[in-house]
């Protein structure tokens, strides 16, 4: 239980250190740190938690046995647990902004000492809970573009008061932010701002210049409630309010259910009644999650030129705010449903380094769903005039169409050949041949929209393709962040005289295809897709052009 | 290394073929591949299919289906697969085109990469094969080439560790 020594830490902590209200500095090392405030907010929480066990004993009349009362004993176990442990996590935790890293030492038992090289740091972001924001408090995070398969966060501390969490992201943003290159240079040490007096000048410029990009609409909640996960949530929702219910004695399922069957509808009303009010729960379920995750949302621009940040921030309870450097960003891509497209339905995500596409949270998301005039309005203003989104993309070849009426009926004569065997010998009924067979069409259908989906175009400084039949994407990809290019033709590729052209990046989803191209165009796209990369002499244009 | 190499696109917009073939030996490494992977999944369904009566009629269609690939991989992919691959490594990009049924030609240019390796599996060892993996920052392209000779490929990641070296940037 003895603190390891963590390595290369110069300077050890001075124990008597509990000093002002906020901010903790422990004097003379740097060494800082988090909010005492947290302490109190865990202690409530830990009070709330016995709160359910009074109620339901004391307003309901619940017998206070073992049996009846359990759910609410583990609640009160957990929050008291949960409190307990945070105090360990704050008297355990510290942290400091040197020169060149950002450390961080945190844990009783296995202590981790994380140390951050200050250039590397990519985002700082803040994010409150409820109970954070009642207490005047932020979780900061530092996000320093690790491999996005890793699905850590650099850096996390949780949680700072907020005038500390803003100077520290004054600090550690406006630092970058003046310096250009991103390339570590020495200088000389900046205090770390200690005293809590007025906030070093970058932060000043840095916070001025916001120009904001879109802001939330009510009316957006209609993209967003009418997604298949709404009968999940319903079934969610029901199951936990059945299990609350008969923890105070009530059967909601047979009353439901006895109540259906007094109706004596029938089979199919009933089934039919039982969907749509699942998914009219499930809806409302979606738009209540929506509108308390995305209220207030802003999408704002911090900066201006190669040194800027672009920041969304939302939620009505938990305030999520997320900066995502723009020297990062390599291109922007809008994804419309098939379903949905006769609204206009459109997700709108940054391609961009460091930032993972698998996250639940959606960093690279920078607009909640909604309609797809705003979203290429906002790609407009993001990615700068003339929008990559605005050029009309031409039809790709016949042959591309030809091709997948080919795989259509392919995969059909495939069906039916596997069927052959178990409906000759009697194994399957010969009805199973005419639904193999009725495949056939539909895959005629989704041929000729998957084929009106392809188009590719240059525009500008951005690459711009876009394919998909389930969801369609559209993708501009700045040219200069192709790392790899392949051209890739398959048998019947070759035998129609199509090519795909694929650009390989170091964001996003990795890959962009132009799918389908003409073979005879297909080398000069690439070459105008990358320009000098196929030349011979890639190095020095692709250095030239940063 | 003289001689600067010929620009990869020809007039017209075509692509000039990378210049150098791989091992004859890279034949006989993937036919036995072949053999061990699809011979396998061959045995796994003709088991059951001999020994279970009712699941033989289900099994008809993918025992021939796995047959037929077996077959496709002794006999047809190692030959058209040594006629097709072609690699070149110049100061500038590592170009490598391979492929069968599905032909791909990638490029990646020096100022891009970030890792060079030169793979050895245990099939390969017992051809002295060695495999060159060439990565950029992108997950999804690295350029992989197959069957070369064991020294070849040292020298070759002897080389694009010069090259990346010689290239500024953080490659991204």
């Amino acid at each position: 239980m003895i603190p390891q020594a963590a390595p290369g830490a110069a300077t050890e902590t001075p124990e008597s250190t509990e000093s002002t209200q906020h901010a903790e500095p422990v004097e003379g090392t740097g060494w800082r740190r988090l909010s005492p405030r947290v302490i109190w907010v865990d202690a409530a929480l830990s009070a709330l938690a016995v709160l359910p066990a009074v109620i339901a004993v004391r307003c309901f009349g619940v017998a206070p046995t073992l049996t009846n009362l359990w759910p609410f004993l583990a609640v009160i176990g957990l929050g008291v647990v949960a409190g307990i442990t945070d105090l360990i996590r704050w008297r355990f935790t510290r942290f400091r902004v040197t020169a060149q890293e950002v450390e961080r030492q945190t844990g009783l038992i296995v202590r981790r000492h994380r140390r951050v090289p200050r250039d590397r740091i990519r985002s700082v972001d803040t994010s409150a809970k409820l109970r954070h924001r009642l207490a005047g408090l932020r979780v900061v995070t530092l996000g320093a573009g690790q491999q996005t398969t890793s699905g850590e966060e650099a850096l996390a501390l949780d949680a700072l008061s907020r005038a500390e969490a803003v100077r520290l992201r004054a600090l550690l943003l406006g630092e970058r932010r003046a310096d250009p290159g991103g390339v570590p240079v020495s200088r000389p040490a900046p205090v770390p701002d200690r005293t809590g007096a007025a906030p070093r000048p970058p932060t000043v410029t840095g916070e001025a210049e916001e120009l904001v990009f879109a802001r939330f609409r009510p009316a957006w909640v209609f993209y967003n409630c009418f997604t298949i996960w709404g009968y999940l949530m319903a079934a969610g929702l029901l199951w936990g309010s059945h299990w609350f219910a008969s923890s105070f004695g009530v059967d909601l399922f047979s009353l439901i259910l006895g109540g259906l069957r007094a109706e004596r509808l029938g089979w199919i009303p009933t089934v039919l009644l039982i969907l749509v009010g699942a998914g009219l729960l499930g809806a409302l379920a979606l738009a209540a999650h929506f509108l308390v995750t995305n209220w207030g949302f802003t999408l704002s621009r911090l900066g201006s030129g190669a040194q800027s940040t672009l920041r969304t921030s939302r939620g009505l309870l938990t305030k999520r705010e997320v900066n995502r450097d723009e020297a990062r960003t390599r291109g922007l891509s809008l994804t419309e449903p098939l379903l949905w497209r006769w609204i206009g339905m459109t997700d709108t995500h940054l391609i961009t380094t460091g930032l993972s596409l698998n996250d639940p949270a959606q960093p690279a998301a920078i607009l909640p769903r909604g309609p797809k005039r705003v979203a290429v309005a906002v790609a407009e203003r993001v990615l700068g005039e003339p929008s990559p989104f605005e050029v009309p993309l031409p039809r790709h070849p016949n042959a591309a169409l030809l091709r997948r009426i080919w795989w259509a009926t392919g995969l059909t004569a495939g069906l039916l050949a596997a069927l052959a065997a178990p409906v000759l010998s009697g194994a399957l009924p010969v009805w199973a041949l005419w639904i193999a067979l009725g495949v056939w069409p539909l895959g005629l259908g989704a041929a000729a929209l998957a084929y009106r989906a392809l188009g590719h175009a240059i525009s500008g400084r951005y690459l711009v393709v876009r394919s998909g039949l389930m969801n369609r994407s559209t993708v501009a990809l700045q040219r200069e962040a192709i790392s790899t290019l392949a051209i890739r033709r398959s048998l019947l590729q070759r035998w129609l005289g199509l090519s795909s052209v694929t650009a390989m990046t170091a964001a996003g989803w990795f890959v962009y295809e132009a799918t389908d191209v003409s073979h005879a165009e297909a080398f000069a796209l690439a070459e105008r897709a990358a320009p000098g990369l196929l030349a011979g002499h890639g190095a020095a244009h692709d250095r030239a052009g940063r | 290394m003289t001689v600067p190499p010929p620009p990869l696109l020809a007039d017209g917009g075509q692509p000039r073929q990378p210049r150098e073939r791989i091992e004859r030996r890279a034949i006989a490494w993937w036919m036995l591949r072949s053999l061990l992977i699809w011979g396998a999944l061959l045995a796994a369904l003709l088991v059951p299919a001999l020994l279970w009566e009712p699941l033989r009629v289900w099994l008809i269609a993918p025992l021939i289906a796995a047959g037929i690939v077996l077959l496709a991989k002794l006999a047809v992919e190692p030959w058209w697969r040594f006629a097709v691959h072609r690699w070149e490594v110049t100061e500038h990009a590592t170009t490598a085109a391979s492929g069968w049924l599905v032909r791909e030609w990638r490029v990646s240019p020096s100022s891009r990469i970030q890792t060079v390796d030169a793979v050895r599996g245990p099939l390969e060892q017992l051809f002295g094969l060695a495999t060159l993996r060439v990565t950029t920052a992108s997950s999804a392209g690295a350029v992989t080439i197959a069957g070369l000779d064991r020294a070849t490929a040292e020298r070759a990641v002897a080389r694009l560790a010069v090259v990346a070296e010689l290239t500024e940037g953080d490659a991204t």
